[in-house]
């Protein structure tokens, strides 16, 4: 009896709240605030129980956990083999293999075929955290590789095709030398491209011409690539930022074993962020041009020539939409701000291809414009959804990255 | 067992009917109390951790729609006012506290050794760099340290915050700004890091390297610190800004009720608090008269002033992380739609932050995230929590701003002229919001003498005319006899004939204003009065009773913003 008193007292204060004032003191027989009170710790006292978060929050911190204690070795990949494979599914399972060093076996594929299976080791502290090493060993394939002949006013009707399996081995030691601001990259990549008829339904490219007339049709060379940057990179991060801007030249030497298709590239590109009104709004520019030069006299494979792979530059138009020795890309966007993880944005993408460098010129560009949403966080864009129109119709993306 | 649920539960359903609506002894002898009983121990309570993810989620998509329950503070005593405990401690406002007092705070004499650091642990939480190092007299402490954009806001803010919301009231960690050397580090041999593979592995000089380089090291190569002295007793983890520890027999009042648990939306205002969450708090199972109870802290309150967020944070203390009303705004307007951070001038310091008065407005400001004490806060929490505010004169808060220890003189002047500013801003918004009478006394001889808060402050003009409504009041039944009526142009009314004069007796007089400019001010403060041998001793004091329709606190998830 006297036990279901106390619940009694105990239930009331705490239901009630007013543990201490005037509207549950009537209630008890206590000779003083002080007792009433103490009736009811008492009463709690015969009633405790062990703290305990509820079943969602357990949930939430299992998961929490996970993530934050290095053991999330399962992860979604989203990278397609090629640009122009169309939805892709992939899985990654990763685990450190030290405190700071991870490996990463991986693969994609999409429903027209394109695979790709690659390891990757990564060291992101070296240098005392000035350097990060990646090294790849993988194999892709690619089924469908759009080619609609080389220049800037080919026709969308003379769409062909081509496919090619590349099994390479690709290392990238990155560096920023006062840790930020100057970086300097470079990259050395063994690989052989084993260019092959296309499945797509356009024509396969062989169908379509010679060799004669497309340099490096059925080529299959092995390259050493090997490839130097220097750049100013002052963005915060490179999958989401709001300001900052990257300059940079990356000179590239493709030596081919045979010395029948090596060449030599080099590309120039600045990105600029502007933000205005306390980032309310981001006017974000991105220039890029790819030049290359032949190297004694050997052919640089059509394939292998600078192109637009559709989903981040020239976003109206479809993948590898135009293809010659030298390109160039210009982009605008005028981003707005909706919160923290969402932004939208109005685009205009300029792009022009030309066989020789002197004619990368401002006239005669293929454009788009666009309106976007990116759902982002403070340094990564996890999904990127635009709609562009240009002049051949419109295009709707899907990405797992930041257009630049 | 279940029918054994089914009894609590019926008991539960009548025990909070009946509290509402059975008459009956609504004083005791000891009422109103100055001290929250603790009577029982808790020394079963075991530590419990709260999942920061599942907070913030809790706090943006739940707290953030939630109605405020417009229920009074549940651990006031019977004038209104909240009684000491082992959360709050009844300081500014309360009882006089001078510049010393405030620059000291809860620090002891005992300050950190720097001659020599031994390092035990990473900093595992928080944006800032640090470590858990033990001191040349073997003291343990929790270093900080600021980024090096910032150097000073950080260590700078924690200094002078905690001095701020030890003088509130509440209990806070012995802090002190320290120097840690490099070469004079040592590591513990047992000291280990958590690696991102989830390992832990013994800690290294580069571990050390690894914190410096994030850190901002000062010309003679020193770095400046935060040093928090560990607590005593046993850490029982943070505390949650809503229901109570099934585990302390003490915790009755569900958190979100606490008064001074509310009031942090005001106190979190004046000082910029956006960090506001459960990790930021810590209870402690100690030893008091023989007792274990639980005592609960509020810690790393550095995330006040300009220094929770970057240069590039604009939007803190303006909106949630996640705030829907904006967002849609913004989104159909694509950006014209400006909100006032975007165009509020700042003049910033890197030890200070982006922290000004001129644009403040406290019933508009907003955390990261709201916690259920942020959402409950009702006008006379408000009003209670602006009275202590206001009692910081400009001196004690550049005593407290003194503390920061900032390089620049200028940055230091700023922060205390911000900070006044954000005070009579505090002030304006609440103090007049509501019936405003403070402080009343009965004389021997049926004068009442009281005053007005708001027009004290000089935030109100004084209202035309005050009334009284008095009554005899029976203590056993709660009913109420009237008296009669008088009204004075001021701040002192004289008694109708035939008020009662034997020792026991009560009275209750409603005292109301009118003004008007502030038609809140009609709803009168009830008050009770017993007949001492003495004289009349206030014992109960009423602003606003339950379901009043607070008026002054903003509704959490109103996008109410400045023009």
């Amino acid at each position: 009896m006297k036990r279901s008193a106390a619940i009694l007292v105990f239930a009331i204060v705490s239901q009630a709240g007013a543990a201490y004032a005037q509207d549950a003191a009537s209630m008890q027989d206590a000779a003083s605030r002080t007792e009433l009170i103490e009736q009811a710790e008492q009463a709690k006292a015969e009633a405790l129980k062990p703290a305990r978060a509820g079943k969602a929050e357990e949930y939430v911190a299992r998961i929490s956990d996970v993530f934050l204690s290095g053991q999330m070795h399962w992860h979604a990949f989203w990278q397609n083999a090629y640009s122009g494979g169309g939805f892709t599914v992939g899985a990654g399972y990763q685990r450190y293999v030290s405190s700071y060093n991870m490996i990463d076996f991986r693969g994609s594929i999409t429903p027209s075929g394109y695979k790709r299976l690659e390891t990757e080791f990564l060291a992101p502290g070296l240098f005392k955290r000035r350097g990060t090493l990646s090294v790849i060993g993988g194999w892709r394939e690619a089924t469908a590789v759009n080619f609609f002949g080389l220049g800037q006013n080919t026709q969308q009707q003379s769409l062909t095709n081509y496919g090619f399996t590349q099994p390479y081995l690709h290392a990238r030691l990155e560096v920023f030398p006062t840790r930020k601001l100057f970086v300097v990259r470079g990259n050395f990549e063994l690989s052989q491209w084993n260019q092959g008829s296309g499945s797509g339904s356009s024509p396969s490219v062989e169908t379509v011409y010679t060799p004669a007339t497309l340099p490096g049709l059925g080529a299959s060379p092995v390259y050493i690539h090997t490839q130097g940057m220097f750049g100013f990179d002052s963005r915060p991060a490179r999958g989401y930022t709001r300001r900052g801007g990257f300059y940079g030249v990356t000179v590239h030497d493709y030596a081919d074993t045979d010395k029948l298709y090596g060449f030599n590239q080099v590309d120039y590109e600045a990105i600029q962020h502007f933000p205005i009104l306390r980032e309310a709004w981001v006017l974000a520019f991105h220039a890029f041009a790819q030049t290359t030069y032949d190297k004694g006299g050997q052919t640089i494979p059509f394939f292998m020539m600078p192109s637009f792979s559709g989903g981040s530059d020239l976003r109206a138009f479809d993948s590898w939409r135009l293809r010659d020795l030298n390109s160039l890309l210009l982009q605008g966007e005028w981003r707005a701000n909706i919160n923290r993880f969402v932004e939208m944005a109005l685009f205009y993408d300029a792009g022009k291809v030309a066989a020789r460098r002197s004619d990368l010129t401002l006239d005669g560009m293929k454009t788009d414009f666009g309106f976007g949403f990116r759902f982002h966080g403070p340094i990564t864009t996890p999904l990127r959804i635009e709609l562009a129109k240009g002049n051949e119709g419109f295009v709707l993306n899907f990405s797992a990255s930041q257009v630049f | 067992m279940r029918r054994q649920l089914a009894f609590l539960l019926l008991l539960t359903g009548i025990g909070a009917v009946a509290a509402v609506s059975t008459a009956g002894r609504k004083f005791y002898d000891d009422d109103p109390i100055t001290r929250a009983p603790e009577s029982r121990s808790a020394a079963d309570a075991k530590p419990l951790d709260i999942d920061l993810f599942y907070e913030y989620s809790y706090n943006l998509f739940v707290n953030a729609s939630r109605t405020p329950s417009n229920t009074r503070a549940g651990n006031l005593n019977t004038i209104d006012e909240v009684p000491d405990s082992s959360w709050f401690t009844n300081r500014i406002g309360t009882v006089p506290v001078t510049a010393e007092q405030i620059a000291r705070g809860v620090n002891s004499d005992t300050l950190p050794s720097p001659e020599k650091w031994t390092l035990l642990r990473e900093k595992s939480s928080g944006t800032n760099p640090g470590f858990t190092a033990k001191d040349a007299n073997g003291q343990i402490w929790f270093l900080q340290f600021d980024a090096p954009e910032f150097p000073e806001a950080s260590t700078g803010a924690v200094e002078v915050a905690t001095k701020l919301f030890w003088a509130l009231g509440y209990n806070m960690v012995e802090t002190f700004i320290t120097r840690v050397e490099p070469a004079r580090v040592e590591i513990d041999p047992k000291a280990t890091v958590r690696r991102p593979s989830g390992a832990r592995t013994p800690f290294t000089r580069d571990d050390i390297d690894r914190v410096a380089e994030r850190a901002a090291r000062s010309p003679d190569g020193t770095f400046r610190a935060s040093a928090g002295r560990l607590l005593p007793g046993k850490v029982l983890g943070p505390f949650r800004y809503q229901g109570t520890r099934s585990d302390d027999p003490n915790d009755l009042v569900p958190h979100e009720r606490r008064r001074e648990l509310r009031a942090l939306r005001v106190f979190g205002a004046w000082t910029n608090l956006v960090d506001w969450k459960a990790a930021n708090t810590l209870d402690t199972l100690v030893e008091e008269n023989g007792r274990s109870i639980v005592k609960h802290y509020l810690q790393d309150v550095g995330s006040t002033f300009g220094m929770a967020n970057n240069l590039h944070e604009w939007d803190m203390g303006w909106e949630h992380y996640y705030d829907g009303p904006a967002t849609k705004r913004r989104f159909f307007s694509y950006g014209f739609a400006l909100s006032p951070w975007q165009t509020v001038p700042y003049t910033e310091y890197p030890s200070i932050g982006l922290f000004e008065g001129e644009r403040f407005d406290p019933t508009t400001w907003k955390p990261q995230t709201p916690v259920a004490a942020y959402t409950e806060l009702r006008a006379d929490d408000a009003f209670w929590a602006a009275r202590r505010v206001m009692a910081f004169t400009d001196d004690l808060i550049r005593a407290a701003v003194h503390t920061g220890a900032y390089s620049d003189a200028a940055a230091e002047a700023h922060l205390a002229a911000v900070l006044i500013k954000r005070r009579d801003a505090i002030g304006r918004a609440y103090l007049p919001a509501i019936n405003p009478i403070v402080n009343p006394t009965l004389g021997v001889n049926g004068q009442l003498t009281f005053e007005n808060a708001a027009v004290a402050s000089g935030f109100a003009e004084a209202p035309t005319m005050y009334r009284a409504a008095w009554s005899r009041f029976d203590n056993a039944t709660g009913a109420s006899t009237p008296i009669g009526r008088t009204e004075s142009a001021t701040t002192s009314l004289s008694a109708p004939s035939g008020l009662p004069v034997t020792t026991g007796a009560f009275v209750e007089v409603d005292i109301s204003a009118d003004s008007a400019s502030h038609p809140t001010w009609q709803q009168p403060l009830r008050t009770h009065f017993r007949r001492t041998a003495g004289g009349w001793k206030l014992v109960g004091l009423e602003r606003l009773p339950d379901q009043a329709g607070a008026g002054a606190a903003p509704t959490p998830t109103a996008s109410k913003e400045r023009p």
